[in-house]
C-alpha cells in the first residue's frame, strides 16, 4: 500500500459530499450504491469522523469469510469483495469490528470500500481536504483512520 | 505361505495339479445366481450329507465342488461329472443319492437327468456336444464352472498367476501395454474403448498417485456376466488388476461392486485375503519391490454409478453423479489423479491375453473387435443364459444356434442389446455381426453386454415405455436434459400406450429425443432415447397403429385391449378362480362371460387359460 | 494466453480457463442458473451450452457447456447457433414443465419466447429446479448440512434423513443463493427457523438489531479465531463507537490546542 486515508476531523464539516462521491461512484445500473464510508457524529460540538474501512492487516472480514470471496488487492492494498464468490452470508458484516462491511439493501449485495480501484472517490471529491489520500510517510502520522 | 519369487509359484502349481489329479472324478455343482436360485446349496448340502457316510474308490467330499455359474440357467440347477462332462439338468435333491451311486460308484449315466433340447426324448449326454454350448468360445468366463468359487488353490493349479509371474520376472510395463494394445483389448464396459491406450495414457500422466479402479456395479435389467465372474472367478479379476496396476503404475485398487452382489462382494474380499496372504497381493508382489492393494468398495446399487465419473465419485463417498468429461478420468479421476477404470470382463480377459499372447487374441474375433464377448441372453429365448462368443458372431447364431430359438416357436420380434439404453433390432438385422461398431451403427449399443429376446406378444411400445421409466428413475437426475426430458419422453410414450397420442407426438418426440442426446451431460442421457429412436425407426406401424387405429398390435397395452372368452371355453372355472375383481361368472362345464365394466384388464385369465379360449382383441 | 474465436471475434483467454468465463468477460449474454463462481462449475442446467468447432474438424461441430469447457487455442465458439438456441428453448421448456408456478422461469422462459409448456405439466411441480447450488455452497462453507437425495425426477434437496440437519448454523447461503427462492426461512421474535432448525439470532447489545444466529457466530469464532466480542454489536453500532472514539481523541488534541 503506497497511500493511506489521512482524516483531520478538525477541517470536517460534515457536509456529506464523501457519502455522495462514494454512492455515485458504486452505482449499479444506474442506481446509485450503498456508500461504504460515513461521516458520523463525533460526540462533540462540530466535530464530524468520516468512518471508512481500514483496511487492516489482519483483517476480521477476510478471517470470517469461508468462501474466500475477500482478498487483498496486491495493487491497490484495498480488501477486495469479489460479488461473484460472495454467497451473502453476512459473516464479514457481523464480523467487522468497525462496521466497514455493509448490506447494500437495494441490490441485495454485501458491500465494503474498495480504495475505487486506488484512486477514492470521497477523497477527491472532499472540498474542505479533511479527508485526503496521500502517499505513507511517517511523519503524517496524526489521526489515520 | 508368502511366495518370494514366480519360481515358488511354478512349484506351488505343480503341487496343486497334482492334488487335483488325485480324483479322476470330480462332481462340479454349479452354484451360480441362477442355479442357486432354484435350489443348488440344497443338492449341494445333500451330496456333502450322503458322502460323509459313504466310501467311494477315487472320490471323496474333496472332490465336489461348488463352482461359479456354468451358463446355461435355463435348465439348473446344473451337475456336472467331470472327466467325461456328464451334463445333468435340473437336478433334485431327490436324485442326488442316484447320481452318487450309479454314475460317481458305477460310472452308469442317468438317461433322465440328461439334457433333452427339443423334449422329444432325444438326450445329450456331454454338455460339449450341447449347441448351447457347441458354438460358444470361453475366455473371459473360461474358468467358471470349472474351479470351485474363490479357491485359490484350483485357480493356480489351472495356470492362474502365472501371467502376473510373467510380467513380474520379465516384463518391463511398456512390453505389457504394448501388448494389450498389441491384442487390441476393447473396453468390455460398453464404450468400447482400446484398454492399451487408456493405460499407455494413464502411464504417461506425471503423478505420484495412480489408480486402477474394476468396475463391478452391473446395473444393466437382466445382465450378470461380471456378476458370475465376480463370484466364480474371482482371482481372475485380481490377476487382471494386480498387471494393470504394474502397467501403469498404480499401488493402489478398488473393485467396485454393488451391493445388490453380496456374494461376489464375500468371495472377492476372500479372495483379496487368499492372495495377500500368498503374496501375489499386496506389499512386494512375488518378492518384487512392485506393491499393489485392493480394495472393494461397495455402491448402493444405483445404474448411474457405473458411469466412471459418478462411480468414482461414489468410491470417494461422495453423492454418486457424473462430471462432464471434457478431461477424461483417466486423467483426472478418483480423487483428481490418473485413473484406469476397466470392466469386469476386460481385466479378467488381461492375464490370457499375457499368457497367450496378443497374436493369439488377435485371431478371434473381427479385425476392429479382437476376442469374444459375454452376454446374457434372456428374454423370449429358449436356452437363457451365460454365454461367451467371438466379436462378430451374428445376432442370428446367437439366438437360433445357442440360444435355441423363440420359446414355443413363436415369431421372432426384437432383441434388445445393450441394457436399458441400448437399441431394439428387428429381425431384418439378425444377420449384423455383434460388435461395438456395427451395434452403434445400427441404433443400439454394446452396452456391457445384455441381450433381451423379444416374440411377437412384445409390444414395442410398451418396451419403450419400460426402459423409459427405468431411465427416468434412475437418471441421477443433475442434468435437466436427462431429468426432464426423459420423464418428458416417458410421458409422451405412456401417451402413445394408452391411446392418446396424435402424428404430432411422435414428432414431438424425435425432437426431443435428439435434444436430450446433445444436452445431456453423461453417457445415460446421452444414450437414453436410444429405445425410443430404434422401436420408432425399425416399428413405426407399432407406433402409427397405437395412434391411428387406438390398437395395440400386440395386445399389450391395457388401454387399447380388450379380454374376451370365446366358445372354446371348457369351463373349467381355471380364470374364474385368478379374477380378483370377480368380473368373470359362470357355472363348470359352462361358457364363462367375461363382464367388461368390471375388468381391469390384468391379463391374469389369459395367462392362466389353457384352452385358448380367452383372446385379447 | 490461447487465441479464441467467440461469435466471430478473436478474443484472448488463459489456457484453461472455463469458456463461460471468457463469454462473460466479453459481455456475451449467455444464461446459466446453476453457476456460482464461489464452488466448482457443475454444468446441470445445461443452459449455457455453446456450439464449439475448429478449423480442423472440418465442419463438425460439438455442443458443451460453457461453464466447464476450458478454453484452448483456436477453438471457434457460437453461443447463439441456431442448434444451441433450440436447445436452450427446450430446456427452458423442460423446465417450465417441471416449474409452471416459478416466478424466474415463467420469465426465462419467455426471453425465448414460450409462454407455455409444450410438454405434460408437472402437476406437483415445486419451484426447485435442482440447480445443486444451496448444497455446494453449504458444503463449500465446510457444513455439510444439506444435500440431494434420491435420483431421477424425485430427487430433492434435504437436510439428513428430511430431520433438522445437525450441522447447520442458520447461516442463510443457501437461501441467499437460491435462483428460484425456493428454500424458506423466517426471523421472528429473536430466532431463525431454516431447514426446521431454529436458531438464536443475536441481538446488538447497542440498538437491538438483529445479526447472524449465535452457532454461526460461534463457529467462526472457533474455526477463524475471531474474537466473539466483535459479533455482539452491530455494524451501525460498530461504526458509531468507532466515530465516537475518533472523536473523543480528537477532542483530545483539540483541548491541547487550545
Amino acid at each position: 500500500m503506497k497511500n493511506r486515508f489521512i482524516v483531520n476531523p478538525d477541517l470536517c464539516t460534515g457536509c456529506r459530499t464523501c457519502e455522495l462521491a462514494c454512492s455515485f461512484t458504486h452505482a449499479i445500473e444506474g442506481l446509485r450504491g450503498q456508500t461504504r464510508i460515513y461521516p458520523l457524529d463525533g460526540g462533540f460540538k462540530d466535530l464530524w469522523i468520516p468512518v471508512v474501512c481500514l483496511q487492516c492487516d489482519d483483517a476480521a472480514c477476510v478471517k470470517s469469510c469461508l468462501v474466500d470471496a475477500l482478498r487483498r488487492n496486491s495493487e491497490t492494498g484495498a480488501i477486495d469483495l469479489n460479488q461473484e464468490v460472495c454467497v451473502k452470508c453476512m459473516a464479514c458484516v457481523a464480523a467487522c469490528p468497525f462496521g466497514c462491511s455493509v448490506v447494500d439493501q437495494q441490490h441485495k449485495l454485501v458491500v465494503k470500500c474498495d480504495l475505487c480501484g486506488g484512486d477514492p472517490a470521497c477523497a477527491h471529491f472532499c472540498p474542505t481536504k479533511a479527508l485526503k489520500w496521500n502517499p505513507i510517510e511517517p511523519q503524517t502520522r496524526k489521526v489515520a483512520v | 505361505m508368502q511366495l518370494k519369487n514366480p519360481k515358488q509359484l511354478a512349484t506351488l502349481q505343480k503341487k496343486y495339479k497334482a492334488a487335483e489329479e488325485r480324483f479322476p472324478k470330480k462332481v462340479l455343482i454349479c452354484c451360480g445366481p441362477g442355479c442357486l436360485a432354484s435350489g443348488a446349496q440344497k443338492i449341494s448340502d445333500k451330496f456333502k450329507q450322503v458322502l460323509k457316510d459313504k466310501r467311494i474308490k477315487g472320490f471323496s467330499v474333496e472332490a465336489l465342488k461348488e463352482t461359479g455359474c456354468h451358463g446355461f440357467c435355463e435348465q439348473g440347477p446344473l451337475v456336472i461329472i467331470e472327466p467325461d462332462g456328464t451334463f445333468y439338468t435340473r437336478v433334485k435333491t431327490k436324485d442326488v443319492e442316484e447320481i452318487i451311486e450309479m454314475s460317481v460308484r458305477k460310472g452308469e449315466t442317468i438317461d433322465r437327468l440328461l439334457y433333452s433340447p427339443n423334449g422329444d426324448g432325444q438326450r445329450i449326454q456331454r454338455y460339449h456336444d450341447i449347441d448351447f454350448y457347441r458354438h460358444q468360445d470361453r475366455i473371459a468366463l473360461a474358468n467358471l464352472g470349472k474351479i470351485s468359487q474363490c479357491n485359490i488353490e484350483e485357480y493356480i493349479a489351472l495356470g492362474g498367476y502365472q501371467a502376473l509371474a510373467k510380467v513380474i520376472s520379465s516384463m518391463k510395463p511398456d512390453q505389457i501395454i504394448d501388448e494389450i494394445t498389441e491384442s487390441g483389448l476393447r473396453g468390455r464396459g460398453g464404450a468400447g474403448f482400446a484398454a492399451g491406450r487408456k493405460w499407455a495414457t494413464c502411464r504417461k500422466i506425471e503423478s505420484d498417485v495412480r489408480y486402477v479402479i474394476c468396475n463391478g456395479d452391473e446395473g444393466d435389467p437382466g445382465a450378470f456376466m461380471d456378476r458370475a465372474i465376480m463370484e466364480g472367478d474371482p482371482h481372475a479379476i485380481l490377476e487382471g488388476m494386480v498387471i494393470a496396476a504394474f502397467a501403469v503404475g498404480s499401488s493402489q485398487g478398488y473393485i467396485y461392486v454393488r451391493e445388490e452382489y453380496p456374494l461376489a462382494v464375500v468371495n472377492l474380499q476372500k479372495a483379496i485375503e487368499q492372495a495377500e496372504e500368498m503374496g501375489l497381493l499386496g506389499d512386494n508382489i512375488l518378492g518384487s519391490d512392485f506393491s499393489f492393494k485392493i480394495r472393494i468398495s461397495r455402491g448402493a446399487g444405483a445404474f448411474v454409478c457405473g458411469e466412471s465419473s459418478a462411480l468414482m465419485k461414489s468410491v470417494a463417498g461422495e453423492v454418486g453423479e457424473p462430471r462432464a468429461k471434457y478431461i477424461r478420468s483417466v486423467v483426472k479421476g478418483l480423487h483428481d489423479q490418473p485413473t484406469v477404470l476397466n470392466n469386469v470382463e476386460t481385466l479378467a480377459t488381461v492375464p490370457v491375453i499375457i499368457n497367450k499372447g496378443a497374436d493369439w487374441f488377435k485371431k478371434i474375433g473381427t479385425k476392429k473387435n479382437t476376442g469374444t464377448k459375454a452376454f446374457s441372453l434372456v428374454g423370449k429365448v429358449r436356452n437363457t443364459g451365460l454365454i461367451e462368443v467371438a466379436m462378430g458372431t451374428t445376432l442370428r447364431k446367437i439366438i437360433y444356434d445357442i440360444g435355441g430359438g423363440i420359446i414355443d416357436d413363436r415369431p421372432f420380434k426384437a432383441v434388445q442389446t445393450g441394457g436399458p439404453s441400448g437399441g431394439c433390432l428387428p429381425e431384418s438385422q439378425l444377420d449384423l455381426p455383434v460388435d461395438f461398431d456395427s451395434l452403434t451403427e445400427a441404433g443400439s449399443m454394446m452396452g456391457s453386454g445384455g441381450m433381451i429376446v423379444m416374440d411377437d406378444k412384445t409390444c414395442m411400445v410398451d418396451v419403450a415405455r419400460y426402459f423409459l421409466g427405468f431411465l427416468v428413475n434412475e437418471s441421477c437426475g443433475k442434468c435437466v436434459p436427462c431429468r426432464e426430458g426423459l420423464y418428458q419422453l416417458h410421458a409422451l410414450t405412456v401417451r402413445v400406450c394408452e391411446g392418446r397420442a396424435t402424428e404430432a407426438d411422435l414428432e414431438k418426440m424425435e425432437k426431443l429425443s435428439n435434444q436430450v442426446i446433445i444436452g445431456s451431460l453423461c453417457g445415460l442421457g446421452k444414450s437414453g432415447p436410444n429405445p425410443l429412436l430404434s422401436t420408432m425407426k425399425y416399428f413405426r406401424e407399432e407406433y402409427l397403429a397405437h395412434i391411428r387405429d387406438k390398437r395395440c398390435p400386440a395386445g399389450v397395452c391395457r388401454e387399447l385391449i380388450t379380454y374376451e372368452i370365446n366358445d372354446k371355453c371348457t369351463g373349467c372355472m381355471a380364470c374364474i378362480a385368478v379374477c380378483a375383481t370377480h368380473a368373470i361368472t359362470g357355472k363348470k362345464g359352462e361358457i364363462h362371460v367375461l363382464n367388461q365394466a368390471k375388468c381391469t384388464k390384468c391379463g391374469a385369465c389369459y395367462a392362466v387359460c389353457k384352452h385358448d379360449s380367452v383372446v385379447v382383441s | 494466453m490461447v487465441n479464441l474465436t467467440i461469435n466471430g471475434k478473436v478474443v484472448q483467454a488463459e489456457e484453461g480457463e472455463v469458456l463461460l468465463s471468457v463469454i462473460r468477460r466479453e459481455k456475451i449474454d449467455v444464461p446459466a442458473l446453476c453457476h456460482h463462481e464461489a464452488v466448482e462449475a457443475f454444468g446441470a442446467c445445461r443452459l449455457c451450452v455453446v456450439e464449439i468447432t475448429r478449423q480442423e474438424w472440418d465442419g463438425w461441430c460439438d455442443y458443451v457447456t460453457s461453464c466447464l469447457y476450458p478454453a484452448s487455442d483456436g477453438l471457434i465458439v457460437n453461443t447463439h447457433a441456431a442448434k444451441v438456441n433450440d436447445l436452450r428453448k427446450t430446456i427452458v421448456d423442460l423446465f417450465l414443465a417441471r416449474h409452471p408456478k416459478c416466478p424466474e422461469i415463467i420469465e426465462l422462459a419467455a426471453e425465448y419466447g414460450v409462454y407455455s409448456t409444450t410438454y405434460q405439466t408437472v402437476v406437483d411441480g415445486d419451484n426447485c429446479i435442482l440447480c445443486g447450488l444451496c448444497t455446494r455452497i453449504c458444503d463449500r462453507m465446510g457444513f455439510h448440512a444439506i444435500s440431494t437425495v434420491g435420483r431421477g425426477h424425485g430427487k430433492e434437496v434435504s437436510p439428513p434423513l428430511h430431520k433438522a440437519p445437525p450441522d447447520c448454523t442458520g447461516c442463510l447461503a443457501c437461501a441467499q443463493n437460491c435462483p428460484t427462492s425456493f428454500i424458506e426461512y423466517s426471523a421472528a421474535k429473536g430466532f431463525l427457523t431454516i431447514w426446521d432448525k431454529k436458531f438464536e439470532l443475536l441481538k446488538c447489545s447497542g440498538c437491538g438489531k438483529e445479526t447472524i444466529t449465535k452457532v454461526f457466530a460461534e463457529h467462526l469464532c472457533q474455526e477463524r479465531k475471531i474474537p466473539f466480542e466483535y459479533f455482539q454489536i452491530c455494524d451501525e453500532c460498530h461504526r458509531k463507537q468507532l466515530a465516537a472514539t475518533m472523536g473523543e481523541i480528537t477532542s483530545w488534541d483539540r483541548e491541547a490546542a487550545s
